[in-house]
């Protein structure tokens, strides 16, 4: 069992290793910056916000990339070390610096901001990811464990919850009196009224996130030997 | 190889120039696009103010200062300090200071009673001066009290309450 999965990863790794170095260094971590700048940003009535991540997201993406690392879809050792060129050796710990904010961020993006549910959902992150950390996954199982869990997490968010959250209205009673149960809800769990546009910009965040996890060569080794 | 070094240079400076972008919207939190521009142009303001300052270059705008000057001459105080806070965003320049505790001086300065807000105000800029200049003195015809240390008494005078300041001839005492 376990030599098929380390012939699984190796092939991964050669096929994925083939790529531009230019995909490695410039396009990857632009990605991984976009989510990173996008994961924070609300948008509502008053315009943009800009969220500062919690304290729980740095623990979860630390867990995520252990995960990464544990499950080889990251090789620790052909990331950071055994180059020979510095440079190659920085490169490489900047991108992987892209990808721990990225996956703070996208934790920022998906978890509600406050309240019962804040705590609810990031529990959730957290029992999920505990779990993995134990389990024997492949990269490709990995990966499809992740966007199951994004996406569900997802849609509870931007569907489930923003549609138990009562409009913006002017006065407390007028709000009470037209949507009694979606105030109490939004009351009860303290939910953050934002703009419909929120969601849309915050799927696209993930898809780019994703797209760049996808994209996110296993070793950076033999980029060099196919280059040079 | 030399792709490969260029790919990574460029994106070192990828990560660097929008790292930071991202790390500096974060702490802007700018609500719209203008806001986002103003700010911009104030943390642009402020770095350049700042690698003055470690260049060891850094000296007040005159323009600015002499636009200031005359709102003080005209006196039209809060707008002189608008122009001197701008002559001198880093708060370095004795004199553009002493002005400054001038003006509050010279605001809060009443002939029954003083504005005790503004004279503290006053009294902490002139404590700057000292800091920044001891032996600053001006030679502007226009200003009675020459150093810091006058306006500084003044100013601690004007905060006090004590049996003179019920003598009914105080009406009569003109503004330095």
């Amino acid at each position: 069992m376990k030599q098929e999965i380390e012939k699984a990863n190796l092939s991964q790794t050669s096929e994925i290793n083939k790529v531009a170095p230019q995909k490695v260094y410039v396009l990857i971590p632009f990605l991984f910056l976009t989510v990173t700048l996008l994961g924070g940003m609300r948008i509502s009535d008053k315009g943009f916000l800009f969220l500062k991540p919690d304290l729980v997201f740095f623990v979860l993406a630390a867990f995520l990339i252990a995960l990464f690392f544990k499950t080889n879809l990251i090789s620790l050792e052909d990331w950071l070390f055994g180059h020979s060129s510095l440079l190659k050796t920085v490169s490489n710990l900047a991108i992987l610096a892209t990808l721990f904010s990225a996956s703070i961020q996208i934790f920022n993006s998906l978890t509600p901001e406050n309240g019962l549910a804040f705590w609810i959902i990031s529990f959730c992150f957290f029992w999920v990811l505990w779990n993995n950390l134990f389990l024997e996954l492949s990269p490709k199982k990995m990966i499809r464990s992740l966007v199951a869990l994004f996406s569900f997490a997802f849609v509870t968010k931007y569907i489930f919850l923003a549609n138990l959250t009562a409009p913006t209205t002017e006065t407390w009673w007028q709000a009470l009196l037209e949507n009694p149960a979606k105030q109490t809800l939004t009351w009860l769990l303290d939910l953050p009224r934002f703009s419909p546009a929120t969601g849309y910009l915050q799927f696209f965040n993930l898809a780019i996130y994703l797209i760049a996890l996808y994209l996110f060569p296993t070793s950076t080794r033999e980029t060099l030997t196919a280059n040079s | 190889m030399e792709k490969e070094k260029f790919s990574q240079l460029l994106g070192l400076a990828l990560v660097s120039f929008y790292g930071g972008f991202i790390v500096w919207l974060y702490l802007a939190n700018p609500s719209n696009l203008e806001e986002l521009t103003r700010k911009a142009r104030l943390t642009v303001e402020q770095a350049s103010t700042g690698a003055k300052i470690l260049t060891n270059t850094y000296e007040a705008d005159e323009e600015n200062f002499q636009k200031g000057l005359q709102a003080f001459r005209n006196e039209n105080f809060v707008l002189a300090r608008e122009f001197f806070d701008r002559a001198d965003p880093a708060k370095r320049s004795a004199k553009v200071q002493f002005y400054i505790a001038y003006s509050f001086y010279r605001q809060g300065w009443g002939k029954i009673s003083n504005d005790d807000r503004l004279f503290k105000k006053g009294l902490e800029t002139a404590e700057l001066v000292i800091k920044l200049d001891s032996s600053f003195h001006t030679d502007d015809p226009d200003l009675k009290l020459k150093t810091p240390f006058e306006l500084k008494q003044e100013l601690e005078d004007g905060l006090k309450i004590t049996a003179s300041d019920f003598n009914p001839l105080k009406f009569f005492r003109e503004r330095k």
